[in-house]
């Protein structure tokens, strides 16, 4: 279908967006589109005005340093998907947005656009999560910066206020000797997952010493595994897998049916996830 | 261009095909209505409009894009190519690719096969290497008719993959 009518503004500040933002109800962020116009074109949004932040300048601006990477809010997932220097310093990121739509929406679809959209099911917020990465806020009462792990509160829900524009997130390096994986199961290749995990993993000669674990596509929100990141230290590949899987499954307790999946499926999906990522890192640290 | 003041109708200007256009088009007007119903090109097809199918799929400044996940207001300024830049000029010949699936049967109804073509026209052929990766590429575009395999073969002739990695039967 074709999106009802609204006003459309393209301003060059942030400050104006903000102003637009603060002042009309219903106005929402347009950056790159690939959720918000679906939705509007299903008439599943209403919006009175969209405020197009494709034009305001810097807003595209990428930055990589070794203890982390700043992304712009205009800066489209192929710019960071592409960028070696990137996936060097994060490389969750460049295994994460393998997974993000196609082609032709990430060459449209931001970084940051999808964090605010929040999707359950989405790889984003939870790599933000697992890389206790930090948004940068604009909005009528200044700015702000908000942790991600406090960021998403529901499905398609966060603590953005009224009036507030992302204008950035940093993501922080994962200790150099980890691992990161983000692993999911997808009815087909882009679609949203059914359930996902991302794993930073630190692993030792022998045993895990470390584990950062979110699970996607689970609840309202990305879900920390925090049962099974205290199983994961000290586990080693010659010991049960059952204590992994079962610590997963007390984590996602609230994990939900619909169409796809139920709750069970979800559950034993993740803890086979967990087991295989933990596996992954040990034979790598094997190998190396 | 740029302003701060949100308009029910919004200045496009835009070039299509190395042609300029301008137009004061909605606000609300996606950009594969504008190239269809505005420009008058009706080469680039609406499926979905969603973002699922990758039918209007076109190039906006050498990027391949979902025309039905963009506005035209959105697009001033840049260059837009479609399916209709693609054949040479002023001969009835096709462009390589076209005439790949026209060699390997990779459309029946053609309803997609402009979306396909201008993925495939968006990309750098030399990072592909083999038939796995085609099918990675084109992963956005949905095809009803071939099954795929044509489609693939025609890409693995064009951009004259190897045929024999991974023991694939794509090709």
């Amino acid at each position: 279908m074709k999106p009802a009518e609204f006003d459309y503004c393209r301003p060059s500040t942030v400050a104006e967006a903000v102003t637009v933002l603060a002042d009309v109800e219903s106005a929402r962020v347009l950056a790159g589109g690939q959720s918000l116009i679906p939705a509007m074109n299903f008439r599943l949004t209403d919006v009175s005005v969209l405020v197009d932040i494709g034009g305001v300048e810097g807003l595209d601006a990428v930055a990589c340093d070794p203890e982390g990477v700043t992304v712009g809010a205009t800066a489209t997932q192929t710019r960071v998907l592409d960028d070696d220097a990137i996936a060097a310093v994060i490389p969750g990121l460049r295994a994460a947005l393998r997974h993000v739509g196609h082609l032709q929406i990430r060459n449209r679809g931001t970084v940051c656009g999808s964090l605010a959209h929040a999707d359950p099911a989405a790889e984003l917020p939870a790599l933000a999560v697992a890389c206790d990465a930090v948004l940068a806020v604009s909005g009528p009462g200044g700015d702000r910066r908000i942790r991600a792990a406090d960021f998403f509160s529901g499905p398609f829900w966060t603590t953005l206020e009224d009036g507030e524009l992302i204008t950035a997130v940093r993501f922080a390096a994962p200790p150099a000797a980890a691992m990161t994986v983000v692993d999911e199961i997808s009815r087909r290749a882009g679609d949203f997952a059914v359930a996902g995990l991302v794993a930073v993993l630190e692993a030792g000669d022998r045993e895990m010493r470390s584990a950062r674990l979110v699970g996607f596509g689970l609840g309202g929100a990305p879900t920390r595994l925090k049962e099974a990141e205290a199983v994961f230290v000290g586990w080693a590949a010659d010991h049960p897998t059952d204590v992994i899987a079962e610590a997963v499954v007390a984590d996602t307790a609230d994990a939900f049916d619909d169409i796809h999946a139920t709750g069970w499926y979800r559950r034993e999906a993740v803890a086979a996830l967990a087991v295989r990522a933990a596996r992954r890192a040990l034979n790598a640290r094997e190998d190396a | 261009m740029t302003t701060s003041e949100p308009t029910s109708e919004t200045d496009v200007e835009v070039t299509v095909n190395g042609r300029r256009h301008r137009h004061r088009a909605p606000s609300r007007l996606l950009l594969s209505d504008y190239i269809r119903d505005t420009v008058g090109l009706t080469g680039t097809h609406v499926g979905c409009e969603h973002g699922y199918c990758g039918a209007c799929t076109v190039l906006v400044d050498g990027d391949a894009v979902r025309s039905c996940l963009m506005l035209a207001a959105q697009v001033s300024g840049a260059e837009i190519r479609t399916v209709e830049d693609l054949a040479p000029a002023g001969s009835d010949s096709l462009s390589p690719m076209q005439q790949a699936f026209h060699d390997n049967y990779a459309l029946q109804c053609g309803f997609c096969t402009a979306g396909f073509l201008m993925t495939l026209e968006s990309v750098d052929p030399s990072r592909y290497e083999t038939p796995e990766q085609v099918v990675e590429l084109l992963s956005g575009n949905l095809c009803r008719c071939t099954g795929y395999h044509n489609i693939v073969a025609a890409v693995t002739e064009a951009w004259n993959l190897s045929r024999r990695r991974g023991g694939s039967d794509y090709g």
